[in-house]
């Protein structure tokens, strides 16, 4: 039957508020857990985050007290979702073992959303972006592998290959090509918008995270890891925020972002195996329809403008969901491995004359070499192989098999 | 009932340029504005983009009425507000039966009106964004403002296509772009004139109150001198 949060009642926002033992969650085993019930923790936890920050950004933007105060409790709920969402996440899991879950993350929501994603150009985007997290998850595993001697499969439990993808040291880009064209806010399919919604937010957290861990460690070869994977980030978050319609009003997006977050925790908890977390989603999922309704008030009163005209009759039919992608990643690696990016456009690198500000900038960062080669080259030399997890056989790029230590 | 907002659901078409993508499935071909009104002397890309860019601009008109008329606190004003918004909203669906009748796409965002909208949008956020930094006498003064600037912009958008139409010769298209600037363009006149004289009546009414003025009244007065402004 079709879920129109519209039609729903939710909880309204003043009853949310929860104390701090509610707030101070149980963590899951990270011996047991389900790897997509880490996936699906990490990805709620940037979601609530980007509705905070959001919020803060509208909340500069007026003084109207009736609005600020309704934005003040919307964010503060949300704020206290954030952190029993991300209370899951147990203080045992090392933040490189949090790191390896980003990437799995960012390889399998990424992937999903290109394979369900109706429009060709946002495809594309996922698409080329899909290649380069992919490639992380290889770089941060091997990272794993040399400081702990540890086994990302671990974590992924095989249900995401380790391998190279597009290299990361291949990844890195002027400014000028990471700025894209965005969808026409009329013209768009919902479920595309909410696609970009949802890998904003998923990017920006891997943006922070990785902004803020990058630190976390003596080693050199870590924190160089940590810096240069963390500005492919902020690369990847100016590439899918350029894809949003800047024609939509605060308003607008207000309610945008309240109605995907009532569609991903919806679409959480039509997977979830943990009975104790299934019932946070459902929670939420609850909560943020009521947040919803506080913003299509607004909407109505201020904007002039029925919700129900702007937004889908019902959320999507099919849940985003976190599931192996391995087929549809080894076929992307297989024909996009050499695009680059030339202003809007996609090229493959043949293309790109030789004087071209992707080389340069390559030049300039990447001279004296790159931490995302450095820790491949020290694990082989450590371990007399790098780290890989490559379940469906051969690397599809022949060249980008695995090379043995000299 | 017109379209207000449209979206994929309601069949919205857009045009890609340099930074607005397009899906291709909901791309307007450019062979489809190119035949319009093919066999006249106008440009019809041209109109085709600013029919859309009126609908727009008549959307926007709608949506900034529906709000400022739930919002003042005066009845006379929220009387003309409702009025105008209704006729506003006629004003929508005149025009998308003028593109239809025409063999245009009344869902055609065009790039005009995307700017046309982004401008009506501005306009409407003034009216609430700021209301903490401005009394009730001038957020109802604002409110005003917002009316007339976009009935100053309405009324010249009919009063050009009246004009456009002199232009045309004898046929269905002329009397199709007849019909709908006869049904609009007075209604039109009487919106911007009544926006300009309220306004003045408005500003004449306060320069000329007292000297109490709205930062040392509490609430409830600014209220009651709003309600009986025009009494």
């Amino acid at each position: 039957m079709a879920f129109n949060p519209l039609d729903e009642q939710g909880i309204a926002v003043e009853d949310q508020f929860r104390n701090w033992s509610e707030l101070n969650v149980t963590p899951y085993d990270k011996h047991t857990v389900d790897p997509y019930t880490r996936t699906r923790v990490i990805l709620m936890n940037g979601i609530e985050v980007e509705s905070i920050l959001f919020s803060h950004q509208f909340a500069r933007h007026t003084d109207n007290l009736e609005l600020k105060r309704a934005l003040a409790t919307g964010r503060r709920v949300d704020a206290q979702q954030q952190k029993a969402v991300n209370g899951l996440n147990p203080g045992e899991q090392t933040p490189l073992e949090t790191t390896l879950g980003y990437e799995q993350v960012a390889v399998d929501l990424t992937a999903w959303l290109a394979r369900h994603e109706p429009d060709p150009m946002l495809k594309q985007a996922l698409d080329f972006a899909l290649l380069e997290d992919f490639d992380h998850l290889y770089r941060y595993a091997n990272l794993y592998d040399l400081m702990y001697g540890g086994h990302a499969e671990d974590i992924t439990q095989h249900l995401t290959e380790i391998t190279p993808g597009r290299p990361t040291i291949l990844e890195h880009r002027h400014p000028h090509d990471e700025v894209r064209p965005h969808f026409e806010t009329h013209a768009v399919d919902p479920l595309s918008r909410m696609h970009v919604m949802t890998i904003v937010a998923a990017e920006q957290q891997t943006m922070n995270f990785y902004m803020n861990h990058g630190t976390d460690w003596i080693e050199p070869i870590a924190r160089g890891l940590y810096a240069e994977i963390a500005l492919i980030e902020e690369q990847h978050v100016t590439h899918y925020e350029s894809l949003l319609d800047p024609l939509d009003s605060w308003i607008a997006n207000w309610v945008f972002h309240e109605y995907n977050e009532v569609y991903l925790y919806w679409s959480m908890l039509q997977q979830e195996s943990d009975r104790r977390i299934k019932a946070m989603w459902e929670l939420h999922c609850n909560m943020e329809i009521g947040q919803l309704q506080v913003a299509c008030d607004f909407m109505r009163r201020l904007e002039g403008r029925e919700p129900a005209e702007l937004l889908p009759p019902a959320v999507p039919d099919t849940p985003v969901t976190f599931e192996p992608n391995k087929d549809y990643v080894r076929q992307v690696l297989a024909e996009q491995i050499d695009l680059r990016a030339d202003g809007i456009d996609y090229v493959d690198v043949d293309d790109l004359p030789s004087s071209h500000r992707y080389f340069q900038y390559q030049a300039t960062v990447n001279e004296g070499g790159a931490p995302s080669e450095q820790v491949v080259e020290q694990t082989r030399e450590k371990r007399g192989t790098e780290h890989r997890d490559e379940t469906e056989g051969d690397h599809p790029v022949r060249d980008l098999r695995p090379q043995h230590a000299s | 009932m017109p379209i207000l907002t449209p979206t994929a659901a309601t069949g919205a078409r857009s045009a890609s340029q340099e930074m607005t993508y397009v899906d291709p499935a909901r791309t307007m071909p450019p062979e489809e504005p190119d035949a319009f009104l093919e066999g006249t002397s106008l440009n019809g890309p041209f109109v085709a983009d600013l029919l859309s860019d009126m609908m727009a601009h008549e959307r926007a008109g709608a949506r900034l009425y529906r709000s400022v008329a739930e919002r003042t606190n005066n009845p006379v004003l929220k009387q003309r507000y409702t009025q105008f918004g209704k006729e506003t909203t006629d004003h929508v669906e005149i025009l998308e039966t003028l593109v239809a009748d025409l063999g245009g796409d009344p869902r055609y965002v065009s790039p005009a009106a995307r700017a046309t909208e982004k401008a009506g949008t501005g306009l409407l956020e003034s009216t609430f964004l700021l209301t903490g930094s401005v009394d009730l006498m001038t957020q109802e003064l604002v409110m005003l403002d917002a009316v007339l600037l976009a009935e100053a912009k309405d009324q010249a958008n009919w009063a050009c296509l009246a004009a456009m139409v002199e232009d045309l010769p004898e046929g269905d298209v002329r009397e199709a772009f007849q019909t709908a600037v006869d049904e609009v363009e007075v209604q039109e006149d009487e919106h911007l004139t009544w926006a300009q004289d309220t306004r003045c009546r408005m500003i004449s009414l306060q320069s000329t109150s007292g000297p109490a003025t709205s930062l040392t009244m509490k609430a409830e007065q600014i209220v009651a001198r709003i309600r009986s402004l025009f009494e």
